[in-house]
């Protein structure tokens, strides 16, 4: 009897060998998840995970208040962020640090000026020129401007007044654009070697007063939308020789105004191919503007129409702080909630796929090549 | 509420337009010496305005009225008060401005919202609410910078609501 039931006993597990994982094939559905860390926030990090396999592929170190940037090809990330000698105390350092994408491997940094600007997560608070040769970070002391970089040779090139106007919109090899407070845009127009040739101001494009716009701009085929508090949308141009506005359009109707509002830290995204605009909405009133939303709208941005409404609560989710989209034809829409869940749609349809509970502590931005 | 308002609101933006970066602190200083010399600012946060279960009248509840734009963790929730930093952290030489109505007195309060600093954040009684606040390029008015940031040790700690004086009507 003893022996029959030896032999049913299944074979021993081989033995195993310690290894380090490879990163698969990046995917247009992966997606990098900016988490503060908000309670221990020396401790940032970037999340990178799979909108199809809904798994954790890894991680990039992030310091303290970091900023986050993908090269134009995809190829690299560049975290700006801060460190203290004695972990949470100590001189500080200001540094870029570049992490490969195929191996999310350390591969160099630039030691900055002790002038970087410690803020909210935004698309603007870093950023690579549109062929990847300059890369610009927002510096502010609280006097504002910006270091230009030279990511491949690792180095400082210069930094640049902006007279008060903050971060860093970069837009084709050598302009940089910076919202000011008068509600326009100054465009710095640098040199091969990065150094200021020109500068030009813009006539205001929004009314910071009555009705400011959020500093999280969306890119678009184009340029950048930037939404409003109340919900117009400021569509930017720069495709061409100087900076162009469109006549700015709604997300609310006029019953819905000063009722719903978009609202969040990273306000809305869009598929550049269909030209769709994905927006998370609240209802409330003044000072809401960070509250999330309830709702994602979507919108056709050439006919400026609604084309549908995602409640969140039916989909078991709290509300909506960032949203971003993948760029190929079977998009996804990810949306990180305050409850730090991050879930996946069908872009096309709303369909909720998945919900990865607590991906991380503070997803506040969600970023994709 | 014309006032320190108005007045710091004015002041920062041509600061800022005017000075050099080497004297923008001190100018900053002089403003603000026998106001507060205080701390700063509240650092961003999205929108987990939890605090803690205190009752809307305690100064451990986001629901506080000093509190109408403070973005941050309640230093009242981490060994401070609402107007003192926790032990062994720092001050911050500058600050941001506004105004908070106060139902028990029916009167409308300036208030300098100020960051505690040289410690990791606190974690606890995290409250984020935006009355009147106001993006990134006015500074005077955003409560999503780390005011932390000309400290010697630059980490945010916790965030303070002073009351400076009652509003001009």
């Amino acid at each position: 009897m003893l022996s029959v039931l030896v032999h049913a006993a299944p074979p021993p597990l081989p033995a195993e060998h310690l290894s380090v994982q490879q990163l698969p094939p990046k995917s247009p559905h992966w997606v990098y998840v900016y988490d503060e860390a908000f309670d221990n926030e020396i401790d940032a990090r970037v999340h990178l995970f799979d909108g199809d396999s809904y798994r954790r592929l890894g991680q990039i170190d992030a310091g303290f208040l970091p900023s986050v940037s993908l090269s134009p090809d995809g190829t690299t990330t560049a975290v700006a962020t801060t460190y203290f000698a004695r972990g949470s105390r100590g001189a500080r350092t200001d540094v870029v640090e570049f992490t490969d994408n195929a191996t999310l491997a350390t591969t160099g940094e630039i030691v900055l000026p002790s002038k970087r600007a410690q803020t909210s997560p935004t698309i603007f608070n870093m950023g690579y020129s549109t062929d990847g040769h300059f890369l610009y970070a927002a510096y502010l002391t609280p006097a504002a401007s910006f270091g230009v970089l030279d990511p491949a040779r690792r180095a400082v090139l210069g930094e640049i007044d902006t007279a008060g106007c903050v971060l860093v919109i970069p837009w084709g090899a050598n302009r940089v654009s910076s919202l000011c407070e008068s509600g326009r845009l100054l465009t710095v127009t640098l040199d091969a070697q990065g150094h200021e040739t020109a500068r030009a101001l813009s006539e205001p494009f929004f009314d910071p007063d009555r009705d400011p716009v959020f500093v999280q701009g969306v890119p678009t085929a184009r340029g950048y939308a930037f939404l409003s508090f109340l919900g117009e949308v400021h569509e930017l141009d720069l495709s061409g020789g100087q900076p162009a506005f469109a006549q700015p359009w709604s997300l609310v109707s006029a019953a819905e105004q000063g009722r719903w509002r978009p609202g969040a830290a990273q306000v809305g995204a869009v598929h550049r191919g269909l030209g769709r605009l994905y927006v998370p909405m609240h209802q409330g009133g003044e000072g809401t503007h960070k509250d999330g939303g309830t709702e994602i709208w979507v919108f056709d941005m050439a006919a400026h129409r609604r084309l549908a409404r995602w409640p969140m609560q039916p989909a078991g989710l709290s509300r909506v702080l960032a949203v971003q989209a993948s760029q190929d034809s079977a998009p996804i829409l990810f949306a990180a909630t305050d409850a730090a869940d991050v879930a996946v749609f069908d872009a096309l349809t709303g369909k909720l796929r998945h919900v990865e509970r607590h991906l991380g502590q503070t997803p506040w931005m969600m970023l994709n090549p | 509420m014309r006032s320190l308002d108005h007045l710091f609101e004015h002041s920062s933006r041509s600061l800022a337009r005017r000075t050099s970066r080497r004297s923008l602190l001190a100018s900053l200083g002089q403003l603000l010496t026998g106001a507060a010399l205080l701390p700063l600012l509240p650092v961003d946060r999205g929108g987990r305005a939890w605090g803690s279960e205190a009752k809307p009248d305690s100064p451990e509840s986001c629901e506080y009225w000093k509190y109408c734009a403070i973005d941050g963790f309640l230093c009242s929730c981490c060994g401070g008060t609402s107007s003192s930093c926790p032990p062994g952290t720092a001050t911050s030489p500058i600050t941001w401005i506004g105004t908070c109505h106060n139902p028990g007195d029916g009167r409308d309060y300036i208030v300098s919202y100020n960051d505690c600093c040289g410690k990791t954040s606190c974690g606890n009684c995290e409250c984020n609410r935006n009355e009147r606040e106001k993006p990134m390029y006015r500074p005077s008015r955003n409560n999503d910078l780390n005011w932390c940031m000309a400290n010697a040790d630059s980490n945010y700690h916790c965030s303070v609501s002073v009351i400076l004086g009652v509003a001009e009507k």
